[in-house]
């Protein structure tokens, strides 16, 4: 068996001590932000970014993955012990796991929470382990015209699941590819919208975009609303499952990991929209779907179980074909560049113990997490109480030194400013940064991939419609954005993702 | 008919980057489609950008009136005003200390005076000190060092949150933490090479 011995051989990878450490590191920032309303994942790997560069690649992607599914059982002791939901991937573990702390069976939908998301995580990595190969092979016969389609299709769909308008979120696709132009020419070498700044012939610096329109907007954003952090009044109480609720826990853990494993690979997918799907999933076919809102074990099993499935499958498309399928990945992508490796399908061969590695660390971390959360409670619990006027300015220093160290220039610290604007005028705007992040790290390879086409087929713009692969991917892309011209499949949409 | 205010603002905001952006590719060769030249990809994003924004412009007929925030004649001044002295400043800079032509001193000295100005308003109280915290940050760093850059920073920064103004006392303390932590991770752990003390 291949993929028992190339598990095998992740392990060796990920028992080492550093790598170890990291991902213990990398759960344990994973779970604290989880905690924290206010700080997501997003904004704390692009302040992290930085910190990486100096790490091996392994170790940097094993401590970002730590950060992401880490976050995904953080988020949900917030959601069930105060009403708030701590990432937006656990807003609906608050309608019915906060119900169940009311009713005082709060150590219960914990220990659901975080069983469910343990079963889930475990099951996903041994989904990642036999799906990425298989895929990567199908992927290495594609050519560059395949390719092009491929990314087109990533960022419509993207665009598509993105909250909101689906033209504005296209619209933030296409300015993120156009920022993602500035810079030197990789063919010709000649220097693209730089304006004669030298720090800008290689192209708008990366760590600079995300921590700007993620990190500092939100710290902004977040001031903005008034701080209304209620003081803990349940009780967490035991930790043990009843007969009863074991037997209505399982089928939804069971769903939930099939469902959020699905959703996860899509593009635009990820932790976020597969707990909303389970959620609605659970409320329709559960056995104790009459209990919902009355604190039914199974809107917590079946969505933490999702949104934890769906941390760890987004990472196929990206290990795979170097595809980003969400803003998180989007980083990953960013990590990997800067460490010089090119995400894409030669990854599996060229670098077997990053991939391996990380697979197999994503089960440890996700037993880590298990002891992290569960005995561990008591002290996420009293970290709910550090309020955010002494968090941000943290946050702020991070980002600042995090920023001025990548190039050990200040001109990336000064761009990260002027990005905190554009985000923070953006958000106003309802103008969504996720796809624009994406598109930013797609653009480059796109040109790319579509010069070379067109140099292919001599100028010939039929060869994306006449290579089947390619023309699958533009039909499909099509047809997603004409169902989103269809009003009831739009309400749907808006719907699962409004909460 | 109500109009969307925020789609129109998003459409034209993208109509002019691309206009802009279009003016700007005249710059570059765009080759033929076989052999694309420099120019031909933001060519092809641009016009594609363009119809978006113009797209958007046309969905605000639709998409229910959703008003701008209301500003106040305090907002627009100062964010007129603030633009105004930061450019100013920004060009005025080389002449005031040679401190500034090196590094994107003027640059930050410009940004800083701007984002404070506009801290004269109560909307823009908040982007103003968060960004100037930035600004001041990269001014200090390189000759003041990493502990006179943070505490600068934390102390602006704490200005953007009411609460801090009443307490002073919680800055101090929350300064004093930042600063060991910064240092431990920074200097002791990561090493990244900057001076930590101030240069004289």
């Amino acid at each position: 068996m291949d993929i028992i011995s190339n598990l095998a051989f992740g392990f060796g990878v990920a028992l080492s001590f550093q790598n170890v450490l990291f991902a213990l590191i990398g759960a344990l920032i994973g779970t604290a932000i989880g905690v924290l309303p206010g700080i997501g994942p997003v904004a704390t790997i692009s302040l992290l970014l930085p910190i990486t560069f100096g790490q091996p690649a392994t170790t940097a992607i094993i401590m970002l993955a730590g950060i992401y599914y880490g976050a995904q059982y953080g988020g949900s002791t917030t959601a069930i012990l105060l009403n708030l939901p701590g990432e937006i991937s656990s807003v609906v573990t608050t309608l019915e796991g906060y119900k169940m702390a009311r009713n005082g069976r709060a150590g219960a939908a914990l220990a659901t929470s975080a069983l469910g998301s343990f079963f889930a995580g475990s099951v996903a990595t041994i989904f990642v382990a036999g799906s990425g190969p298989l895929l990567t092979q199908v992927a290495l016969s594609f050519g560059p015209a395949d390719y092009f389609s491929l990314m087109l299709l990533g960022l419509i769909i993207s665009a598509v699941l993105a909250q909101g308008s689906v033209v504005k979120a296209i619209a933030m696709v296409a300015l993120g590819v156009a920022l993602g132009l500035v810079g030197t020419d990789v063919q010709t070498g000649q220097q693209r919208f730089t304006f004669g700044i030298p720090e800008l012939s290689d192209g708008i610096s990366f760590v600079a975009l995300a921590m700007g329109m993620f990190g500092i907007a939100e710290i902004i954003l977040n001031l903005e609303r008034p701080e209304s952090r209620s003081v803990l009044k349940t009780k967490v109480g035991s930790l043990w499952l009843t007969k009863e609720e074991w037997k209505r826990a399982t089928p939804s853990v069971l769903r939930g990991t099939a469902l959020g494993s699905v959703l996860g690979i899509l593009p635009g997918g990820g932790a976020a929209l597969s707990s909303f799907g389970s959620y609605m999933l659970e409320r329709k076919v559960s056995k104790g779907r009459h209990l919902f809102g009355s604190g039914a074990i199974e809107g917590v099993a079946g969505p933490e179980a999702a949104n934890n499935a769906a941390a760890q499958t987004s990472f196929i498309p990206l290990l795979t074909l170097g595809i980003p399928s969400n803003a998180v990945m989007a980083l990953m992508v960013g990590a990997l560049i800067i460490q010089g490796i090119q995400p894409g399908p030669r990854m599996v061969e060229a670098q077997p113990d990053l991939f391996w590695g990380l697979i197999a660390s994503m089960w440890i971390g996700n037993v880590m997490l298990l002891v992290i959360n569960l005995p561990m409670i008591g002290m996420w619990v009293k970290l709910l109480q550090v309020p955010y006027k002494f968090l941000y300015p943290a946050i702020l220093v991070f980002c600042a030194i995090g920023a001025y160290s990548v190039n050990n220039n200040v001109f990336d610290v000064y761009s990260t400013a002027m990005f905190a604007v554009i985000g923070y005028l953006f958000n106003k705007l309802r103008l969504e940064p996720a796809p624009l992040l994406i598109g930013f790290v797609l653009g480059p390879m796109m040109e790319e991939h579509l010069r070379r086409a067109m140099l292919l087929s001599r100028g010939d713009p039929m060869i994306f419609v006449q290579r089947p692969i390619s023309a699958t991917m533009l039909a499909i892309g099509a047809v997603a954005l004409a169902a989103m011209l269809l009003p009831n499949l739009r309400k749907g949409k808006d719907a699962a993702l409004a909460g | 008919m109500k109009l969307n205010a925020k789609d129109v603002t998003s459409g034209v905001i993208l109509i002019l980057f691309a206009a802009v952006a279009l003016w700007l590719n005249q710059d570059h060769a765009l080759g033929s489609a076989r052999r694309m030249g420099p120019g031909y990809m933001p060519m092809l994003v641009f016009w594609v950008l363009m119809g978006l924004g113009i797209i958007v412009l046309g969905t605000a007929f639709f998409s229910g009136p959703d008003p701008l925030e209301k500003w106040t004649g305090i907002d627009s001044a100062s964010l007129a005003l603030g633009i105004v002295a930061g450019y100013g400043t920004f060009l005025a800079a080389p002449h005031i200390s040679s401190f500034f032509e090196t590094s994107y001193g003027s640059l930050g000295l410009g940004m800083l005076v701007g984002f404070l100005v506009i801290c004269w308003s109560k909307r823009w109280r908040l982007i103003g000190y968060i960004c100037a915290s930035l600004c001041i940050f990269c001014l200090l760093l390189e000759k003041g060092g990493l502990m006179l850059a943070l505490t600068a920073t934390i102390f602006i920064a704490c200005l953007a949150e009411p609460e801090h103004r009443q307490r002073p006392l919680g800055v101090v303390g929350v300064t004093i933490f930042l600063l060991a932590l910064c240092w431990w991770v920074f200097i002791k752990q990561l090493d990244i090479r900057v001076a930590v003390w101030p240069q004289f």
